[in-house]
């Protein structure tokens, strides 16, 4: 690469517009290098992960998948009992019916126990049907975006002792992914919004805009002035002039301003709040959207409620797509499982950089207003004194 | 906020207004800054503390009026089973016990399924009185705005889950202003233990030394700081909760990076009420706010080192650089001086 480059170089140094294109190509590689190296390094992690703990987890046999088949053949057995006893004298439906409830609630406890020790509703023997690759795919990405859902965790030592480990390199690494993908996907919304929602490309509306925006602040500029040469008489000069925001220059013409306004910078066009608000919000229900066509049993609300949850991080793990399915090893539903899986990890990994975004976009907007309403309230306790 | 800043620009006034030497201004600065530190450390650590009260309060009222759907479905099961296995028990009432046992433990493994998968829309058999107690809801509160999430305690009504997600709302930026204030905060306090600790361990034998060197904070100590308190807290978890050692490691570590996991959470006495005292809840929850402290501290802490060294290395990395290309050109030139004498 590195060669083929040079030698480019070499043969086509005498025309400049090819001086652009060695730019660009230049451009590209560091980003490659920079931010789609950071994205496979994130998603190569994970799946490396998810290897590590398929291999430690996987083959564990669960004494309590054991526990639970003896207990079951137990109650077999115990059912055999009472129905004999029950055929020595006359066989009651009334009597049967009672004994066999007491027996079903004492099964029921000891199941509801068993569950809750972390049985999942299988007859395999090793936890090999939890910790396929998709499940160990999402668990690792679960650990490392903090997420944390819990419908799957390691049982072994080594599992756990695997999981602190790697959460503690793997959580570094995926807030350098975040800022780093946060970073450009600001910037090229900025552009996009920049070139599409503002009109930018054509001239005629920029140039009426930057015309209005011009006169709004001379008005202000002027307001301002007056502002503080009221002001200067009554309180302390330096005061009052830390107050002022800098603003633009008076008494240049008009059509100067406007062709330096459309020559500024497309990165320093602020977004507003409301349309990060807003992205967030599309997100969110997008998703919930899928997510309540996908699972039969989620509402709307279930599903939204799963989206928010998820990408804050809190990761109740009450709702997790594909948990239902567990504990029925039929191929089918596997496989569903197996998609479900990855549309959730790759929704998750999406939804946590377009928030990056979001943030990143708001971040200047909201310091600049919480600067300026303390600098405001200040101004006014001052006066008031 | 506002009595805040009249004091604050007040009494900054004040004290530039008069003299440096005269004590009075001493004290009235030293006033000054305790009022800011209280204002900004303690209140905000207060506003979050409050926050948590009173999300525990409103989703324990919330939470206790809805009722346990889960109980009367199992019910309903159980009678569709009991049916089954009477059905199975007229059949096979010919005295042929591996039939009925066949027959019996398919009807079993039935229903087995169906606790388990009732179980995981979220059986207790507690009613949610019981279960949302006081210190219950705290710790629901304080995991929902740390993003832990143990998720061993979830809102099951409509209004409850709506309520979460606006106290998450703003919840967490509250929780993040207070995260970024405490670490400054710890940081500022353990950079000045450790510069006291250094400047005695290291007095004596360097007297020369420039005075100005800026002494930064290994990040190795931050580390043994952590290390520590996981320990420490694991420790404590393991005598009250009788996990093993482990368990409780994998526990203090996974909630204080926030993964909260919710296989391991003190007081599983949560669903069981009558078992475990709830001073244990309260204690976890006291422990977990400050770890998290802790965690802001060491991640300001070693934000800083790691810059430093960053810089460092850029410059190793650059001066690197320049050599090989000082050397390179040294080199052609030489062959280049070669060739001319050649030819």
């Amino acid at each position: 690469m590195e060669r083929r480059k040079s030698v480019r170089r070499q043969r086509k140094n005498t025309r400049p517009w090819l001086k652009k294109c060695k730019e660009f190509l230049r451009q590209f590689i560091a980003f490659l290098f920079s931010n789609v190296g950071i994205i496979l390094l994130v998603g190569g992690y994970t799946i490396a992960g998810s290897f590590i703990f398929m291999t430690i987890e996987g083959k564990h046999k669960l004494k309590l998948k054991e526990e639970v088949l003896n207990n079951r053949t137990i109650f077999a057995e115990k059912l055999w009992n009472i129905t004999f006893d029950l055929n020595q004298r006359v066989m009651e439906r009334e009597h049967f019916n009672n004994s066999i409830t007491e027996l079903l609630i004492l099964y029921q406890k000891i199941v509801v126990n068993f569950t809750r020790r972390g049985y999942d509703g299988t007859d395999d023997l090793t936890s090999s049907a939890q910790w396929s690759f998709a499940g160990a795919f999402l668990y690792s990405l679960t650990v490392i975006t903090t997420i944390g859902y819990g419908n799957i965790y390691p049982r072994t030592p080594e599992g756990k002792i695997a999981t602190i480990v790697y959460a503690i390199i793997g959580m570094p690494l995926f807030l350098l992914y975040l800022s780093n993908i946060g970073d450009i996907m600001a910037r090229s919304f900025k552009w996009i919004y920049a070139k599409c929602c503002l009109c930018r490309c054509c001239p005629g509306v920029a140039k009426r805009r930057a015309i209005r925006k011009i006169r709004r602040e001379q008005k202000m500029q002027a307001d301002y002035d007056s502002d503080e040469e009221a002001s200067e008489i009554s309180s302390e000069s330096i005061e009052v002039t830390v107050s002022i925001p800098p603003v633009g220059p008076r008494d240049s013409i008009v059509s100067e301003a406007v062709t330096e306004e459309l020559e500024t910078d497309v990165q320093n066009i602020p977004v507003p709040v409301t349309v990060c608000l807003a992205i967030m919000v599309g997100y969110i229900c997008s998703g919930a959207l899928l997510f309540c066509k996908w699972e039969e049993h989620w509402s709307f609300m279930d599903a939204s409620y799963f989206c928010f949850i998820s990408l804050s991080t809190i990761g109740f793990g009450d709702l997790v797509p594909g948990d239902k399915i567990y504990g029925r090893g039929r191929d089918f539903y596997s496989e569903v499982l197996e998609i479900s899986f990855v549309f959730c990890s790759i929704y998750l990994m999406m939804g946590m950089a377009l928030i990056a975004m979001c943030f990143n976009l708001m971040q200047e907007e909201v310091i600049h207003k919480i600067q300026t309403t303390i600098r405001t309230v200040k101004y006014i306790l001052r006066c008031n004194r | 906020m506002d009595t805040y800043y009249r004091n604050g620009s007040s009494r900054s006034r004040a004290s530039s207004s008069l003299s440096d030497n005269d004590p009075r201004a001493k004290i009235k600065d030293c006033c000054r800054k305790v009022v800011a530190f209280m204002f900004t450390q303690v209140g905000l650590g207060a506003l979050v503390f409050g926050y948590t009260l009173i999300g525990a309060v409103s989703f324990m009222n919330l939470e206790k009026k809805g009722n346990n759907t889960e109980p009367d479905e199992i019910q309903f099961h159980r009678k569709k089973y009991m049916v089954q296995l009477y059905k199975v028990a007229l059949k096979n009432n010919i005295f042929d016990e591996k039939n009925f046992s066949i027959d019996t433990d398919r009807v079993l493994k039935n229903y087995q399924d169906k606790v388990v998968e009732i179980f995981k829309h979220g059986y207790s058999e507690y009613s949610t009185s019981d279960i949302w107690t006081f210190p219950a809801a705290l710790m629901f509160s304080l995991s929902v705005i740390t993003m832990i999430g143990y998720g061993n305690l979830v809102p099951k009504t409509n209004y409850g889950k709506l309520v979460a997600v606006i106290y998450a709302l703003f919840g967490i930026p509250l929780y993040i202003l207070f995260f970024l204030n405490v670490g400054d905060a710890l940081a500022g306090v353990f950079r000045w233990i450790y510069k006291k600790l250094y400047r005695c361990s290291t007095q004596p034998d360097e007297e020369s030394d420039l005075p100005p060197k800026r002494i930064i904070v290994p990040s190795s100590a931050c580390v043994w700081v952590m290390v520590l308190y996981v320990l420490a807290g694991a420790g404590a978890f393991w005598a009250w909760e009788g996990w093993e050692y482990l368990d409780s490691v994998y526990f203090c570590a996974t909630s204080l990076c926030k993964i909260g996991m919710g296989d391991f959470v003190p007081g599983k006495n949560i669903l069981s009420p009558t078992e475990g005292d709830q001073t244990k809840l309260v204690i976890s929850y006291v422990y977990i706010f400050f770890g998290l402290g802790l965690v802001a501290m060491c991640y300001n802490l070693m934000r800083e080192e790691i810059r430093e060294k960053v810089k460092n290395i850029q410059e190793d990395f650059n001066q690197c650089l320049e050599d090989t290309r000082t050397r390179i050109i040294a080199c052609c030139n030489k062959i280049r001086g070669i060739e001319d004498v050649y030819y």
